[in-house]
């Protein structure tokens, strides 16, 4: 036992520290083919590129693409006067995003090892420039304005997140067990990460973001006992800070939290408007949907309905076939996805790429959760499905980092 | 190393399957509940917000008169609606509320109050909209749309109908009125409401979260099928002459109360006129009608004022001609003659001795006659013509207290008579337990109680050789498109006395119209039959110690061929004259000397009669003043020349006035020559020779009206008030009657 964390430590050391000069020597034993890096490639083209797991995103994609389009147009000829208001820009971020994607494919996942700390600085400076010059008032101080498209701070900020503990734990993998590398800075970069989200104020966006920094810390060997004290901890905070009314924006999220269907009074049934539409489609998709375009909730019942709220479109127009169906390709990229990143060759790989893939589908969950009622309502978006170019662009750059982890990964050999 | 890989690998798969079961695994759970469990009762829920059915009204069917005149009919009109629920502050509410309040002639605060319900999607701004105010509304809802985009739906039109009476208060209480809704609220249109109303239709569309139909077809729409049209058995120029002389009789007798005049066509029972005064305006039917009911109401307040106007809503609603019963007095008298003769209790040889007061019964007080020095010795028909009291209570002795009951039945005065109307009363036998002093004065239409439409139907039933007919007032009943779907068969219900006792009854009734208490209801030519009556009215008297009473007259025409009766009936005449034959005969034989002629009854003169028939006068204007001069004299009348010149530039009469034969006719020659003026004489008082002679005198010319034949008929009444001056040739009616005391008041 510890002889193997001395070798994983040596391993690492000698990767990480020395420049991968004893692996140019003694290629990693779980390299089917005798090839050698003496150092990272910019580019690394021609090798074993995942078509199983490129083929199920696309498929979601398009699906996406469709789905959305179906569910927004009447909402986008009303406020807008153009059925494809929405449509036009979600494929151009698309085809962007896709071209990003297929460009950081090739793009080695190991140059993310200097970039983790500085994109995790970047993705604060976003989030306090978000604060300093918001672009609506009174309203949650989320979007960043880049002139032609918003982007979500918070996205990027998630990405970051992964992205520095996937470069943490796999450093400090030895160390995971203790405070000082296990939780201390996690707690310091997820208290900061929490602090700038919680002035936007963006609940969801802390809540995922717990969720991330815990997936990447359990991934990295932190002891389940820590998750327990700070799981504990956080609800006794939570209760602390509603107590002291720090928390009446998220309390006012959770107003009507599973009653949508039931009216008490005039404001909370305008309230729970959107959650109790959304219940409205997706009962009224029963086994088999009332067919593609033919949803009538989404004309204005449903209130952005291109938004988080796209699934219940889905549901509603492709029937509880179509929803498992689509859950069921969410399902199989990220089995995918997981599949792949868990066989690279270096922790780092692997905890970037289970961390990237874990988010897609912890979004996928939360987000169904809440447009079934079963969480409250606070903007978690659909992956691909979702209306919003930053989002796509985000989530595309990191498929992207998956692709390239499945080139150097071998699948095969499991 | 790779143990280190190896646990990243493990906890990977774990947190793999983590998310795959639980997080996919509970979502799926709630997907397939919520589709497969929920699915029923949230698409149900989903439906009823998204499909907005509207109601579409049916067009009310039309009520025409027998010769199709329109006496109610619809027309479309617009119910206002606002939404208010699609503001989205105050300044839109004020503005729509100031333009719509501006349009509508509303207040606006009241219309601000409607738009700040935020809730609502339908809040009803104004009613009855009319085609011009909905245009104004329409192009402000289009400026609306341009400056608030989502304020197009904020104000809806809804297609409605309103009723209209084109002849305003006329035949009113027949009629009817409707509600704001449209529903029948009295008479025909309350009757027939199921057959007027037609069935609404509806719209059923999908809307979208803004109320405005969804891009695509779904619209199921049920046809409205408007409402059958009446057409009534009521003439309108019938109607129109009953009302007329009920109107000015109200006048020349300040009666009180109001009035009734009901038209009966003998042999089928079709209503050919009902007639109530005071009336109302279907129109406006929550509006007083009477001046001093309006003033009455007004200088009360708080409840005892709106109890009083409810009050007297109520009472200008009442149609007096079905729902009054009153004692019919001496017009029952007919009913029972008619059954003493039926049952041969006594025939037409039977002399009835009339001292001026009878003792029914052993014991009781003797009951006196109008004529307190008595009638004498009276056959049976003069018993009748006299209306002699005592006569009659011999009459019902001898006819028993049974059969004066089977025949108060059998005429069908303790029933209803079935008319097609909502609240028809029925007559009262008050007697009970019946003694023989009830039966004494039940003999002459006291003591007992009977409505206007049960009197009307019982003479008919003399009139028409025994049978007792159902009256009605809907001849037909037509569907949208004006093709008969129902019409109404007459009802005989039952043979009540023999053709020969009606004939004989007719007989009588007709000497008792010329020669009689009647005769006041006689009209030149027409052979009326008829009956007068004055009775104490029932209940309590309007002042102590003032007797209120109802002068009635009761009569059918030709005698001989009869083919319609008429009541006139007189609630409280408050002027010196209350009697039958003061009050209700004159009237009566107004209307029936315009109504005979228009309904075709041949007039059949007598020799004498034929002396004072009017002709009309021709045309002579633009004649040679020779030529004009014969052919005055070829139409029978006296030529009077004024003026110099050779043409005839003027005439009075005019062409086609009625003026008797051998009147004058005043040909003016020069257009100045029309100043000269007569002086009207006083023409009352007078003989009908009397009166000739002064008419010749004065150059005008006299219509004779009322009982012409014996010189015992006095003048009463002129149409133009002595000292006018009027135009030579000028026609003044002079009524002729007698102001006989003919009845019994008990």
């Amino acid at each position: 036992m510890l002889q193997s964390y001395l070798d994983s430590y040596l391993d690492s050391f000698s990767n990480e520290k020395k420049k991968n000069t004893e692996v140019q020597k003694k290629p990693s034993p779980m390299s089917k083919r005798p090839r050698t890096k003496k150092k990272f490639k910019i580019f690394s083209i021609g090798e074993g590129l995942d078509l199983q797991f490129l083929g199920l995103l696309i498929l979601i994609m398009i699906i996406g693409l469709i789905m959305m389009f179906s569910a927004s147009y009447p909402y986008a000829y009303h406020r807008y006067g153009d059925s494809y208001y929405f449509i036009k820009r979600q494929v151009i971020f698309a085809i962007i995003g896709v071209a990003a994607m297929i460009g950081i494919s090739f793009f080695d996942y190991h140059h993310f090892h200097k970039l983790a700390a500085p994109i995790m600085g970047v993705a604060w400076l976003l989030m306090l420039i978000v604060l300093i010059m918001p672009t609506e008032d009174n309203a949650p101080k989320r979007w960043l304005n880049l002139g032609i498209f918003g982007i979500q701070a918070s996205e990027i900020c998630k990405f970051a997140l992964i992205l520095f503990f996937a470069n943490w734990c796999s450093i400090y993998y030895k160390k995971m067990k203790t405070i000082k590398y296990g939780v201390a800075p996690a707690l310091l970069v997820l208290g900061i990460t929490g602090f700038l989200l919680y002035l936007e104020p963006h609940y969801s966006g802390i809540v995922i973001c717990m969720f991330l920094v815990a997936v990447m810390l359990y991934l990295g060997g932190l002891p389940i006992k820590y998750f327990i004290i700070a799981g504990v901890s956080f609800g006794v905070l939570i209760v602390i800070l509603s107590a002291t009314g720090m928390l009446t924006y998220a309390m006012s999220r959770m107003d009507g939290w599973g009653q949508a269907l039931e009216y008490t009074t005039n404001e909370m049934w305008q309230t729970t408007w959107q959650t109790r539409n959304s219940l409205y489609a997706i009962g009224s998709g029963g086994l088999w949907g009332l067919g593609l375009g033919q949803s009538r909730q989404k004309y204005l019942y449903l209130p952005e309905p291109q938004n988080d709220f796209v699934f219940a479109i889905v549901c509603e127009e492709l029937g509880l076939i179509g929803a498992f169906v689509v859950l069921a390709i969410f399902g199989l990229l990220v089995f995918r996805g997981i599949k792949i990143c868990q066989q690279a060759k270096d922790m780092f790989g692997r905890l970037l790429g289970v961390g990237l893939m874990a988010q897609i589908g912890l979004q996928v969950v939360l987000n169904v959760l809440v447009i079934t009622d079963w969480l409250p309502n606070t903007g978690i978006s659909l992956p691909f499905f979702s209306y919003g170019g930053s989002s796509m662009l985000v989530l595309l750059v990191q498929m992207g980092i998956v692709l390239n982890i499945s080139r150097s990964a071998n699948i095969a050999k499991e | 190393m790779d143990s280190i890989l190896s646990g990243i690998k493990e906890r990977a798969t774990k947190l793999l399957i983590l998310i795959l079961v639980c997080g996919f695994g509970s979502v799926a759970c709630r997907l397939f509940y919520l589709h497969m469990i929920m699915g029923q009762e949230l698409s149900e829920k989903a439906v009823d917000q998204q499909l907005s059915d509207t109601l579409v009204s049916a067009k009310r069917g039309t009520i025409y008169d027998r010769n199709g005149n329109v006496l109610a009919s619809s027309a479309s009109v617009w119910k206002v609606i606002l939404a208010p629920a699609y503001f989205e502050n105050d300044n839109q509410r004020h503005y729509v509320s100031q333009g719509l309040a501006e349009i509508l002639g509303l207040d606006e605060s009241d219309v601000f109050e409607l738009a700040s319900k935020s809730e609502s999607y339908y809040q009803t701004v104004k009613r009855k909209v009319e085609s011009d105010e909905r245009d104004k509304v329409l192009a402000f809802i289009d400026k609306l749309s341009d400056k608030y985009e989502r304020l197009s739906n904020v104000i809806v039109l809804e297609e409605d109908f309103k009723r209209y009476y084109p002849y305003n208060d006329f035949a009113a209480s027949v009629i009817g009125f409707t509600g704001s809704d449209g529903q029948g609220l009295a008479g025909i249109e309350y009757q027939y409401d199921s057959y007027l109303t037609g069935v609404s239709g509806r719209i059923v569309t999908e809307n979208n979260g803004w109320g405005t139909t969804m891009p695509f077809e779904y619209q199921q729409k049920e046809d409205a099928k408007d409402g059958n049209s009446l057409v009534l058995t009521i003439d309108e120029t019938v109607q129109h002459f009953m009302e007329k002389y009920l109107k000015q009789g109200i006048v020349d007798y300040k009666v009180a109360e109001g009035a009734v005049a009901i038209c009966m066509d003998v042999k089928n029972g079709e209503i050919l006129g009902m007639a109530v005064e005071n009336s109302f305006d279907p129109n406006n039917p929550y509006v007083l009608a009477s001046e001093d009911a309006q003033k009455e109401v007004d200088n009360l307040t708080g409840t005892a004022k709106e109890e009083r106007l409810n009050e007297l809503l109520a009472k200008q609603w009442r149609n007096k001609a079905i729902s009054d019963s009153y004692y019919p007095g001496s017009v029952y008298k007919i009913i029972t003659a008619s059954a003493v003769l039926e049952e041969n209790a006594a025939n037409l040889n039977s002399t009835f001795y009339c001292s001026g007061s009878y003792v029914p019964y052993e014991g009781v007080k003797a009951i006196g006659c109008h004529n307190t020095a008595g009638h004498g010795s009276q056959t049976f028909g003069e018993a009748l013509c006299n209306s002699c009291n005592p006569a009659f209570m011999m009459m019902g002795k001898a006819l028993g207290m049974d059969k004066y009951w089977e025949y108060f039945q059998s005429f069908g005065f303790n029933s209803r008579t079935g008319i097609d109307l909502p609240g028809e009363g029925t007559g009262i036998f008050f007697g009970e337990p019946w003694g023989p002093v009830d039966l004494a004065i039940g003999s002459f239409g006291q003591g007992i109680s009977v409505t206007p439409i049960e009197m009307v139907t019982a003479v008919s039933a003399v009139a028409n050789g025994g049978y007792a007919v159902k009256p009605y007032l809907v001849k037909q009943i037509l569907d949208a498109n004006g093709n008969v779907v129902e019409t109404t068969e007459p009802v005989v219900k039952r043979q009540v006395i023999s053709e020969d006792t009606a004939k004989k009854m007719s007989e009588i009734l007709e000497k008792n119209a010329t020669e009689g208490t009647a005769k006041n209801g006689y009209v030149a030519g027409y052979r009326i039959a008829g009956k007068t009556g004055t009775s104490e009215k029932i209940g309590n008297s309007r002042k102590k110690n003032v007797e209120d009473y109802i002068a009635s007259y009761c009569g059918f025409a030709p005698a001989d061929n009869p083919q319609i009766a008429l009541l006139v009936y007189f609630d409280t005449p408050t002027g010196e004259a209350y009697y039958g034959s003061q009050v209700a005969a004159p009237v009566f034989a107004g209307i029936m000397s315009e109504i005979c002629p228009y309904l075709g009854i041949e007039a059949q003169y007598t020799e004498e009669e034929l002396k004072y028939v009017d002709t009309a006068a021709g045309t002579y204007l633009s004649l040679n003043l020779n030529e004009a001069v014969s052919k005055v004299e070829a139409d029978g009348f006296e030529a009077y020349i004024c003026g110099e010149g050779n043409t005839v530039v003027a005439q009075v009469p005019q062409s086609g006035a009625a003026i008797p034969r051998g009147g004058k006719v005043v040909l003016y020659t020069t257009e100045n020559s029309t100043k000269e003026t007569e002086t009207v004489p006083d023409l009352t008082g007078m003989t009908v020779t009397q009166v000739n002679e002064i008419a010749s005198e004065y150059n005008i010319n006299v219509s004779f009206s009322g009982s012409v034949e014996l010189d015992t008929v006095y003048s009463y009444a002129q149409s133009i008030n002595p000292n006018e001056q009027v135009a030579p040739g000028t026609v003044v009616t002079v009524y002729f009657g007698n102001n006989d005391v003919d009845d019994t008041v008990m």
